[in-house]
C-alpha cells in the first residue's frame, strides 16, 4: 500500500475523532481554528482513502466473558488465497491475515464458549480442502491492545460522513 | 457510577446504528428506531459513562505510515511471562500483547514503517528484553478481514 501524505491538520482531526467520533464539525472547526467546510471535506477524504472509519466499540471485558483466540493455519501454498477467503467468510471469524512464517494464515476470533472455538478450528477450518494443520492459542490475558489503529477492510471504506 | 447495568434491546439497537455509522446524529438514529433524540443521547451517554461503549474513529495503519505488520510468537524462560509482556507493551511498535496458551507464552502484533526497520527492531528492541527464549515472527502480507468493534475499554483519562 502506498503511504498517503497526511498533514498536521489531518493528524489533529484523527486524534480528536479517535477519542470521540460524535464531536460536531462545528466544535472541531472552532477548536482547530478552521472552517466547518474544511473539517467536513477533510473527514470525507480520509474516509474515502480508507484511512479512517467511524464505529462503535463495545467492551470486551464486559461482553459475556468474551475471549480472544489466535488460530494458526498451515495451508497448501498454491491455494492460499481462496482458502483464506473461505475462512474470512465465516461470520464467527474476526480477522484473517495471510502471512509468511510458521503459519501461512493467521485467524483471530472472539468466542465465549470453548466448544465454539473447537468447532471453528476443527469443524470449519481444518476440514477445508488444502488445510494441513491448525493450532489454537487462547489469550488468557491481554496486556496491550490498541483498538484505534486497525486495518480498514474494503467493505468498511465508504460510509457517508455528514455528521454534525 | 453504576457500571453494572445490562444493555437492553434499545441500547443494542442504538449500538448497531452507531456501528454502521458512528457519525450519525442523534436525530437520525432516533428517526430510524422510532425514539426521541433525547433518549438516544442519554442512552449513549449512559453506556459511555459505564465504559461499555466508545464511539470513535479508527485509523488505518497506513494513516500512520506503518506499512509492515508482523505477528510474533514468543517463548519465555526464567522470568514471569506477565513481566515480559508488560515490558514489550511499552514499545511503541507493539500494538497488541496477549499472554496465550499453547506452544508459546506471548503473542504480539508489531507495526513498522517499512522492512528497513526490522533488523534494528529485532536486535535493539526485542533482543534486550530479558526472559525471551525464542521468537517466531510471521510477516503479514495481506489482510483479508479485520473487524475491530469489540475491544478492551479503559476508563477515559481524567474520569
Amino acid at each position: 500500500m502506498t503511504a498517503p501524505t497526511l498533514d498536521q491538520l489531518d493528524r489533529q482531526l484523527i486524534d480528536i475523532l479517535a477519542h470521540d467520533a460524535r464531536v460536531s464539525n462545528r466544535k472541531i472547526a472552532a477548536d482547530l481554528g478552521v472552517t466547518e467546510g474544511t473539517v467536513r471535506g477533510r473527514i470525507k477524504r480520509l474516509q474515502q482513502d480508507g484511512l479512517i472509519a467511524f464505529t462503535a466499540i463495545t467492551s470486551l471485558r464486559l461482553e459475556d466473558s468474551v475471549k480472544l483466540a489466535i488460530i494458526g493455519v498451515q495451508a497448501e501454498y498454491a491455494r492460499l488465497r481462496p482458502i483464506a477467503e473461505q475462512i474470512a467468510a465465516f461470520p464467527n471469524v474476526d480477522a484473517v491475515m495471510i502471512a509468511m512464517g510458521r503459519f501461512n494464515i493467521l485467524v483471530v476470533c472472539l468466542f465465549s464458549e470453548l466448544d465454539r472455538l473447537y468447532a471453528l478450528a476443527s469443524d470449519q477450518i481444518l476440514v477445508i480442502d488444502g488445510v494441513h494443520h491448525v493450532e489454537t492459542s487462547i489469550a488468557v490475558k491481554t496486556v496491550k491492545y490498541n483498538s484505534r489503529v486497525v486495518r480498514i477492510a474494503e467493505a468498511e471504506r465508504v460510509v457517508d460522513a455528514d455528521g454534525g | 457510577m453504576n457500571d453494572n447495568f445490562v444493555l437492553d434491546e434499545v441500547d443494542r439497537a442504538i449500538v448497531q446504528q452507531l456501528r454502521d455509522n458512528g457519525r450519525a446524529t442523534n436525530q437520525q438514529i432516533a428517526e430510524t428506531l422510532g425514539l426521541t433524540a433525547a433518549t438516544v443521547s442519554s442512552r449513549i451517554r449512559r453506556m459511555e459513562d459505564a465504559n461499555k461503549l466508545r464511539v470513535v474513529a479508527v485509523s488505518d495503519f497506513a494513516a500512520h505510515g506503518y506499512n509492515m505488520l508482523m505477528q510474533v510468537a514468543i517463548e519465555v524462560d526464567g522470568r514471569p511471562a506477565t513481566e515480559v509482556a508488560t515490558e514489550l507493551a511499552e514499545l511503541p511498535e507493539v500494538f497488541a500483547a496477549h499472554l496465550v496458551t499453547g506452544r508459546h507464552d506471548i503473542d504480539i502484533l508489531i507495526a513498522l514503517h517499512d522492512s528497513d526497520e526490522l533488523p534494528d527492531f529485532l536486535q535493539h528492541k526485542l533482543a534486550p528484553v530479558r526472559g525471551i527464549r525464542t521468537i517466531v515472527p510471521s510477516i503479514v502480507t495481506d489482510v483479508l478481514k479485520y473487524k475491530f468493534d469489540v475491544a478492551p475499554i479503559e476508563a477515559r483519562e481524567g474520569e
